[in-house]
């Protein structure tokens, strides 16, 4: 059985905003909401910059004996969750829906600020007692039972783990679960909430972070810039969504997937490229269908023009006219959240006939050579989108998102 | 630690990082070498820049014009100007990282 599946609801919490179309609307006017770290005031960083969620106050969004049990990883997670849900119009309490529905969340990460927790109090501190609820707020698939809890999902539920293709990898699984017919409604996203002294120094030491801002595909672009937050997406069969009158907002159209088996960090445009095709081939679209591609675009020096190689392969001559933008510029890279980020980059594209420009873009490379968007969205009929993500690792998934028909 | 900074030491120390992280033997880095004559990848020059500043105690510059990390020359005149700049300017006492703060 291969059903069509839909996205009935999104929901988001980065930088940018605490709301989906917030970010859209960041992603639009290309307002970057990369700003100087805060909050490590003392530590003298070396990392200079960073997209963090701010103004977010847990006590809003949460109840005491909630917020207890959320890492900051699951707190974003739910939100962004709600916001979808909520979207969506679905009620998980109707006939069996809780049972045909199934929850799959990617992150890089996991939950690291209770870990940064943890460490602090046994080596700073000198105290062997940690909070009995380390573990659970910590553990990898938190942000996934913490959602499926909140709405009652007893469907398929787990964490997808592939650094920063976590989130599309998320999607790929989810979008199986609903076209294969083993559920009929699936939350699917990713959620990051990496900015803990420890994670930061640990991407210091990497030295691939700018210290200026991000830059994708342009020549002084200086390398990545860190973010956080979480995005969260209803994929519904289209047939159930349409008995119930669902508001369709893209067509999930396909996803693939695949391993460089190479270098541990340095990518690969044969393994970005054979993802990219393997999407096309299971969303049965040509190169020439796809107008707009979210790129992984993190700025770095290898990433920019390996992705770039990557694209020409996989879209031959259709490369030269499409348009690719990296919304990173604006959003920072949320790792294990970036592709759920990304995505609404992808939705918004199709509903609005509107590409998200690569802003903080001066002067092209030469070996970055294909239509990148720079600085001011451009408004255009976009038919089809591809959503790139390329972890470190050579692990990469690419998500193919059509019009709502 | 006083006698890694005579120039020779530190050319001696720097060499010898380099051919142990890069897995290579000693007789082949030159102060002409650069990185990428020694075909070391990049995983492999972050970590020789890692152990040099765990070494002696410094922090390398990250991608500044002024200093060339590229090369084996580059690497060790700047290992050679940041000991030179840390004995002009020791810490001050109060200089270290604070204490975690308690619980």
């Amino acid at each position: 059985m291969n059903r069509r599946v839909v996205i009935t609801g999104v929901g988001a919490i980065c930088a940018l905003g605490h709301d989906a179309r917030t970010i859209w609307q960041g992603m639009r006017e290309g307002r970057s909401a990369i700003a100087p770290l805060t909050g490590f005031e003392k530590q003298d960083m070396r990392v200079k910059v960073a997209a963090q969620v701010r103004d977010f106050d847990p006590a809003a969004h949460f109840d005491p004996k909630k917020l207890i049990l959320l890492d900051r990883v699951s707190q974003f997670a739910l939100v962004a969750a709600r916001e979808a849900v909520a979207q969506s119009g679905l009620d998980f309490a109707q006939g069996d829906l809780r049972q045909r529905s199934g929850c799959v969340i990617g992150t890089g990460t996991g939950g690291e600020v209770t870990n940064d927790e943890c460490s602090k109090r046994l080596y700073g501190e000198g105290n062997p007692r940690l909070h009995p609820l380390s573990i659970v707020r910590r553990m990898m698939s938190a942000p996934a039972s913490q959602v499926s809890i909140e709405f009652g999902i007893t469907g398929p539920s787990f964490a997808v783990s592939s650094a920063c293709a976590s989130a599309n990898h998320a999607f790929a699984q989810a979008f199986a679960l609903v076209r294969s017919g083993v559920a009929d409604v699936a939350l699917a996203g990713g959620t990051e909430a990496c900015l803990t002294l420890g994670v930061l120094r640990a991407w210091e030491a990497m030295r691939v972070l700018a210290d200026d801002t991000c830059r994708p595909f342009c020549k002084q672009r200086r390398g990545l810039v860190l973010g956080e937050g979480a995005g969260m997406i209803v994929l519904e069969d289209f047939d159930h969504a349409r008995a119930r009158g669902a508001d369709i907002l893209a067509e999930f159209a396909g996803a693939g997937m695949s391993a460089d088996a190479g270098d541990i960090v340095m990518p690969s445009d044969l393994g970005a490229a054979r993802a990219m095709a393997a999407a096309l081939r299971d969303a049965q679209l040509s190169p020439a269908d796809i107008d707009y591609i979210n790129a992984h675009g993190t700025a770095t020096p290898a990433n920019d023009p390996t992705e770039t190689r990557a694209i020409h392969a996989a879209l031959g001559d259709h490369a030269a006219k499409v348009a690719v933008s990296s919304t990173k510029s604006v959003h920072g890279h949320a790792l294990g959240a970036a592709g759920a980020l990304e995505i609404i980059a992808a939705i918004g594209a199709l509903r609005d006939g509107v590409i998200p420009p690569t802003v903080n873009f001066i002067d092209p490379d030469p070996e970055c050579d294909l239509d990148y968007v720079p600085n001011t969205a451009r408004e255009t009929p976009v038919r089809a989108v591809l959503s790139n993500a390329f972890a470190f690792g050579g692990l990469n998934a690419v998500v193919a998102l059509k019009r709502a028909a | 630690m006083s006698d890694d900074s005579t120039p020779d030491n530190v050319r001696q120390t720097v060499f010898s990082i380099i051919a142990k992280e890069a897995g290579i033997d000693e007789s082949k880095v030159t102060l002409e070498s650069t990185l990428k004559d020694l075909e070391i990848p990049s995983l492999d020059a972050i970590q020789i820049i890692f152990e040099i500043e765990d070494h002696f105690k410094i922090q390398m510059p990250d991608r500044d014009p002024d200093f060339d990390t590229e090369s084996v020359k580059g690497l060790v005149e700047t290992v050679e100007k940041l000991l030179a700049d840390k004995a002009a300017n020791p810490p001050l006492p109060g200089a270290t990282p604070p204490a975690p703060p308690a619980a």
